[in-house]
């Protein structure tokens, strides 16, 4: 009986099929879809292999809404977890009472952060508190977890926790946290990872230069909108291993992360990453797995947290504003002597990739040219705001967004083409790199003359 | 009125990261009836990396991409991996699987010498064949080997193989040194258009010109250039958290914090440059972060060709135009009075 009810659907599904015109699928697809030939069939069963356009191996399943995200797993007697997050951009925290809290409906357990092992995290520095216990360094800090039998649940009793802050002076600019009297956030200085990269003497090389350009260039914080906001599950399995699916996207890290924060040997722990929707950054270290595991730990019961819109904003990192100083020497005829560049980079409160994301940043800094007197000072700096870490190009961006706006400006002033300038200095198979590296498959000349062919750049050049 | 500009931009990006090792493992095993199985600790976050990895593997043996099946990103089950970020997926992770594939081949080389009766430098794996580099007709299908392999010779043909891209650390003092392995170089070109009245720049084409060495698929590589553009056009033009005094967020959801959408996406014209990396699995490099680096510069650029005016501050907003352009407007009369 059930049989022959799947052929008739699968037979219906089919018609439905054949009859809508192959890019207009039904605005809801059947209930069981047939197995339809992919679009291209023969791509992906040809060889070679490497070079052909094969369509993706989870395209059909993103298409069909069959992917199976973290927020679309469940397990029987799973519990919802919510995060109270500081009030408070820069305080002590006096007291947690979460007394009140406990009596709410559907509530099962609390955590705060003296109930966690070893309560500090991060991919280069390990500042960052998993619950601020004694401290808050920026809103998006988190206090109390509760775990709770519905989501809605959880919510309503983080009204029911108490905490007392004593506020603390704040500093919102990277340039004044700089200040020798600015409020401290972590150390005495707040400025806490350099780099520094020199090549030539850049003084002789504006000495000889006929033109000098500055300029300052400031980026803004961007948040990075991946489509699924921070997951996680975590559960005990009955063998006495701690299993949690994550959307993280380092899972090596992520599990070194569990192993240390949980005091639990690396074996006992596994990280599954399901498919991720969108990371570009802001999934690559731990955020709540460590609040969950702890949590199922006392409940007995899977717990599962995914992150509101508005806690992916505050809660997760972002990028990093800029304050680019760039000075730049070149001859009459367009040759570039040599640049300077000051970075400094708005850390927020807690380290997380700024180390890359400086190093990065100072050795791109002076962009893709021969430039033979070089200068670059990077520096990245807490401030009380939202943390900043890895996302899509790790300060290369910024950086390029100051680099060519200045060489825009340079061609306009000595009344060259932008392309010819770039043309004239750019980096050739075998130049060496600011870092003196000899650069080998360097196709920078031919990318620019690709795109100008496409554009038409010749054609309507000034 | 709205005038119309056109700005270009470069860049080179890196591939990989410095500050520590960054190494990559895989496991390839060859089934029976000459499919594969690939098992990889980096994540797909959408980018397509599972495909392309897959594609590497069945390169490397000479299968189809829908050969290889891909498992990925589970601590217990799959090797050590450091994970899906610095646009090293493709050239790191690719390395590995390629090494695991080629020592999962050799195995299979070996058996399939003993039945063809050619030495194993001899043969290579290509169209699901193992044959004679110099004579083809001397083959055997791949799928025999590997059940042979496996039952007579009791060699299941199975590769394991780590990656890490060469690099010198860098002199702490002048910063001189390798710090990674590779790089990746772009050019785009935008055509905007900017109404000199209210401040507003419509972004209308972008052509991009995009090397990532050897492309492994250039659909993915097109649909990650495409979608890099859309962050660069919303770092350039609109997106930025904004603060109250006391350090809140001012702007916390998708109602006051725009991102551009399909309607804000300009057409975009893309030109993959082939080049061949020598230490890349088959001369690739990647892909992923570098596609938004030129676009803010390519647009504020041609932001100036329109208008004249230079916006240094991002994100160049319309207010943030208009005051641009009201200033130079003010400035030309001072001069043309003083004159």
């Amino acid at each position: 009986m059930s049989e022959r009810i799947t052929k008739e659907k699968q037979a219906e599904a089919q018609r439905l099929l054949e009859a809508a015109p192959a890019t207009h699928l039904p605005a809801v697809s059947p209930r069981l879809l047939p197995e339809v030939p992919a679009l291209t069939p023969e791509v992906n069963k040809q060889t070679p292999a490497v070079g052909q356009r094969v369509s993706r191996v989870d395209i059909r399943s993103h298409v069909t809404g069959a992917t199976r995200y973290i927020d679309d797993l469940s397990f029987p007697g799973m519990l919802h977890c919510r995060i109270l997050r500081s009030a408070h951009a820069h305080a002590k925290i006096l007291s947690i009472d979460v007394g009140e809290a406990r009596k709410m409906p559907g509530v099962v357990a609390t955590l705060t952060g003296d109930e966690i092992p070893v309560n500090s995290f991060g991919s280069t520095y390990q500042d960052q508190p998993v619950l601020a216990a004694d401290r808050v360094r920026y809103r998006g800090d988190g206090i109390v977890a509760i775990a709770a039998e519905t989501e809605q649940q959880a919510l309503e009793a983080l009204a029911a926790v108490k905490v007392e802050y004593e506020p603390l002076p704040a500093v919102f600019d990277p340039l004044q946290a700089m200040e020798p009297d600015a409020p401290k956030i972590h150390r005495n200085s707040n400025v806490y990872t350099s780099k520094v990269i020199m090549r030539g003497d850049v003084e002789k090389g504006f000495e000889q230069s006929d033109r000098i350009f500055e300029r300052r260039y400031t980026t803004q914080m961007i948040e990075h909108v991946p489509l699924e906001p921070f997951a996680s599950i975590a559960l005990w399995e009955p063998d006495g291993q701690l299993h949690l699916y994550s959307s993280n996207g380092r899972i090596t890290l992520g599990r070194a992360d569990l192993a240390r924060t949980l005091g639990l040997p690396m074996n006992r722990i596994r990280l599954t990453a399901t498919i991720i929707g969108g990371n570009f950054g802001g999934k690559n270290e731990i955020r709540t797995e460590p609040i969950l595991a702890l949590l199922a730990g006392k409940t007995g019961r899977p717990v599962k947290a995914v992150f509101t819109r508005e806690e992916e904003f505050i809660a997760s990192t972002t990028r990093h504003p800029l304050v680019m100083d760039y000075k730049t020497g070149v001859t009459s005829d367009g040759r570039l002597l040599a640049r300077s560049v000051n970075l400094v980079l708005d850390g927020g409160a807690y380290a997380s990739w700024s180390e890359t994301t400086v190093g990065k940043a100072s050795i791109l800094a002076a962009g893709p040219y021969r430039i033979p007197n070089v200068r670059v000072e990077g520096h990245a700096v807490y401030t009380n705001k939202t943390v900043t870490g890895a996302m899509r190009g790790f300060g290369a961006p910024q950086v390029a967004f100051a680099y060519e706006s200045q060489m825009d400006e340079i061609a306009h002033s000595l009344g060259m083409d932008p392309l010819e300038i770039r043309l004239l200095n750019g980096f050739e198979e075998g130049s060496a790199s600011h870092t003196g590296q000899l650069l080998q498959a360097v196709a920078l000349k031919d990318t620019l003359l690709m795109a100008a062919k496409r554009s038409g750049w010749m054609e309507g050049g000034r | 009125m709205k005038r119309p500009g056109r700005g270009i931009a470069c860049m080179w990006y890196p591939i990989g990261f410095t500050v520590a090792a960054n190494p990559s493992s895989a496991v390839v095993k060859v089934n029976e009836d000459g499919t594969a199985t690939l098992l990889t600790g980096t994540v797909e976050v959408g980018q397509g990396s599972l495909t392309v990895l897959g594609q590497i593997a069945a390169q490397e043996l000479g299968i189809s991409a829908d050969d290889v099946h891909v498992v990925s990103a589970d601590t217990d089950t799959t090797p050590m991996d450091t994970g899906a970020i610095a646009s090293r997926t493709t050239f790191v992770t690719g390395n590995a699987v390629r090494l695991a594939a080629a020592e999962a081949k050799s195995i299979l080389f070996e058996v399939a010498s003993e039945m063809l009766g050619v030495e194993t430098e001899e043969l290579e794996a290509a169209d699901h064949k193992i044959r004679s580099k110099t004579f083809p007709d001397k083959q055997v299908a791949l799928a025999e080997v590997a059940v042979r392999a496996q039952i007579v010779r009791g060699r299941p043909p199975l590769g394991s193989a780590s990656f890490n891209p060469p690099t010198v650390a860098m002199d702490p003092e002048t910063g001189q040194g390798k710090p990674f392995a590779t790089y990746v170089y772009a050019t785009q070109i935008a055509e905007v258009e900017v109404d000199d009245e209210t401040g507003e720049v419509e972004v209308l084409r972008i052509c991009a010109a995009h090397d990532s060495g050897t492309t492994i698929n250039p659909a993915l590589a097109e649909g990650q250039i495409e979608g890099g553009i859309a962050m660069g056009i919303g770092m350039a033009l609109e997106e930025e958290i904004l603060f109250d005094a006391e350090g809140g967020q001012v702007n916390p959801n998708l109602t006051n914090y725009l991102i551009p959408t399909s309607l804000d996406m300009p057409k975009i014209e893309v030109d993959i440059v082939q080049s061949y990396d020598p230490v890349g699995p088959f001369g690739a490099k990647g892909v992923g972060e570098p596609t938004l680096v030129p676009t803010m510069p390519a647009i504020l650029n041609a932001i100036y060709d329109a208008v004249g005016v230079r916006i240094a501050d991002l994100p160049a907003t319309a207010e943030k135009i208009l005051m641009a352009i009201k200033e130079k407007e003010r400035a030309e009369v001072k001069q043309l009075g003083s004159a």
